[in-house]
């Protein structure tokens, strides 16, 4: 009972301060005395990290410095988790505070729609879509939409469901609310109260969702790139580093650090997110 | 569940997989670059016989029922990628690996799961500190990087178990881990919390106060309450140990569903995508079936609401 009332702080402080860290690293990445991401060095293959010294945190079997190619990793994947995120919200709310707004039967048959696909395998699906858009990247990179794109429109799809849940609640809430009736009994039109009464007043629970999903679209994108499907070499993220020392696992060459330093990470990284996002959902409850 | 509602829902399952289907089949055949598309060209003739052969040339509509006839037979037509073997094959020689993998970590999840939560919310201290702190951090770990530890450590470093392939239950044991554990620790989470809400009802204080046992009270009046958020995550945990395979298979060389689907959609196999898409989306709605079996079982009042 008594850790329910109290929080314990310490975590949160943690999580911050790894994530803070890590951000100004992955940002000061190019200043910091690192050989290049891509550098392959054939005379300092599989070195074991040496923690103070050249190389930090060991090399790849290319040669390649993983303390660079995870700082480089560090800053795909904070990326496409924001940008990923924000695609979520910007598929859901709107139409989570739609429905909201509407009401009687449109709001039961968007929402029984959104039921529909929560039955239905997403992940596999929108895999199924991206080999299919393989087809047609020259046609994509013409247009000046690159695979990152596509990975991020595809992240949104799998994440606006829980987006769209909890902006409608919240709408439903705030419908009832004495302004929202005044500016609907003052003649505003629906989009006009949508946009100017209720769109601004979702915004704290907008940021909860961000936090919310943030980690999960982290670990989505590393989880794809571990396939192979989702961000493509040389781009480096901690998905593929991950994969790669997959890769180089083998019984007879003992590489420990090509899965345990980016798994470090990731894992780190999740969890910092994690308890940084309950405890914003706890706070605004 | 009533037997309307069961029919109703059964109903609902069967739509579903044919839209599925029916999207997938018109992406894949709305997809420039055919089938026969290679580095080397082919001479028109043999083109098209084998457009002829494969029914290309009639019309989309005709196609679309001649693909629903073989989805009644679960034919989905020949592989692209593996020209002599069909998909059906295919699906029917990795299915079975791939529900052993599935139905062994759900399994896992639901007894390991369900047991650190009751045990925790009824212990508290100690213990619920621990499996609390243990399931924040399970839960940050992603299914990879729980197997590449495990293939690391148990494997490798130890030599217990094989790191790869499939030839028994040997192989599938640290498969059903790093599936499984993630999972148990969400069930975990949850069970902890129905449970600690029922025991801090009155209901229970009433059940203690005429004097049964702890162990009456748990089993009699705390059990099925808090099972219920557990029934109702039974759905998405299973979602989430069909989306965790993809990766698990791969990671293990368990020639399954998941392993293939990802070649599949790696290589542009895609008549066997679509047949482990159409596969998956059965799997998935069965279990969601379940779940929701499961949670009018426990709970009358769930059914009652929707």
């Amino acid at each position: 009972m008594s850790s329910a009332q109290h929080p314990r702080r310490w975590p949160q402080r943690l999580a911050l301060g790894w994530l803070i860290a890590l951000a100004a690293l992955a940002l000061a990445a190019p200043w910091l005395p690192l050989p290049d991401v891509e550098l392959m060095d054939a005379q300092a293959r599989l070195k074991a990290p040496a923690w103070n010294a050249a190389p930090v945190l060991g090399t790849d079997p290319l040669g390649r410095d993983l303390a660079a190619r995870v700082l480089a990793g560090a800053r795909v994947s904070l990326l496409v988790g924001v940008l990923g995120a924000l695609v979520a919200l910007l598929v859901g709310v709107p139409y989570g505070a739609t429905a909201g707004l509407l009401g009687g039967r449109a709001d039961r048959s968007m929402m029984r729609a959104a039921d529909a696909l929560e039955s239905v395998p997403m992940v596999v699906i929108v895999l199924f879509l991206l080999a299919l858009l393989q087809e047609y990247r020259a046609e994509l990179a013409a247009l000046g939409i690159g695979r990152m794109h596509v990975f991020l429109a595809a992240v949104g799809l799998l994440f606006w469901l829980p987006a769209a849940r909890v902006a409608r609640a919240e709408t439903l809430r705030l419908r009832g609310q004495a302004f929202v009736l005044a500016a609907q009994a003052g003649g505003a039109p629906r989009r006009r109260v949508l946009a100017r009464h209720v769109l601004p007043n979702l915004a704290p629970s907008i940021g909860t969702l961000l936090m919310l999903t943030l980690p999960r679209v982290v670990l989505m994108e590393a989880f794809l790139s571990f396939l192979g499907l989702g961000v493509e070499p040389p781009a480096v993220s901690w998905g593929i580093l991950a994969a790669d020392g997959m890769a180089a696992l083998n019984p007879l060459v003992d590489c420990w650090w090509l899965i345990a330093v980016p798994s470090f990470f990731l894992v780190a990284s999740l969890w910092a997110l994690d308890v940084l996002a309950r405890a914003v959902a706890a706070r605004e409850r | 569940m009533s037997g309307g509602r069961l029919l109703r829902r059964c109903g609902a399952l069967l739509l579903t997989v044919l839209v599925v289907h029916a999207l997938a089949f018109l992406l894949v055949r709305g997809t420039r670059g055919g089938p026969f598309d290679e580095e080397r060209e082919l001479a028109p003739e043999v083109r098209a016989a084998l457009e002829e052969r494969f029914g290309l040339r009639r019309p989309l509509h005709e196609q679309y029922f001649t693909a629903l006839a073989g989805l009644a037979r679960c034919d989905f037509g020949p592989s692209l990628r593996y020209r002599d073997t069909s998909v059906r094959a295919i699906l029917a020689d990795s299915l079975p690996i791939s529900l052993a993998v599935g139905a062994g970590a759900l399994t896992i999840a639901l007894l390991l799961g369900v047991a650190a939560g009751l045990g925790a919310a009824q212990r508290g201290g100690f213990a619920e500190a621990l499996v609390l702190g243990g399931s924040t951090l399970l839960l940050a770990l992603p299914g990879f990087v729980l197997a590449g530890a495990a293939v690391l450590f148990f494997s490798f470093r130890l030599g217990w178990l094989p790191p790869a392939g499939f030839g028994g239950v040997r192989h599938l044991l640290l498969p059903w881990l790093c599936l499984g554990l993630p999972l148990a620790a969400q069930i975990a989470r949850l069970a902890h919390g129905g449970a600690r809400e029922v025991l801090a009802s009155a209901a229970v204080r009433a059940a203690r106060a005429r004097g049964l046992s702890r162990r009456a009270v748990l089993r009699h009046h705390v059990l099925r309450p808090a099972l219920v958020p557990v029934a109702a995550f039974f759905g998405p945990a299973a979602a989430a140990a069909l989306t965790g395979s993809l990766v698990i298979e791969q990671v293990f060389a368990l020639p399954g569903l998941g392993t293939h689907f990802v070649q599949a959609a790696l290589n542009r196999d895609f008549t066997l995508a679509l047949g482990a898409t159409v596969v998956f989306t059965a799997l998935l709605g069965l279990c969601t079936l379940l779940s929701d079996l499961m949670l009018a079982r426990l709970d009358p009042r769930a059914e009652a609401l929707t």
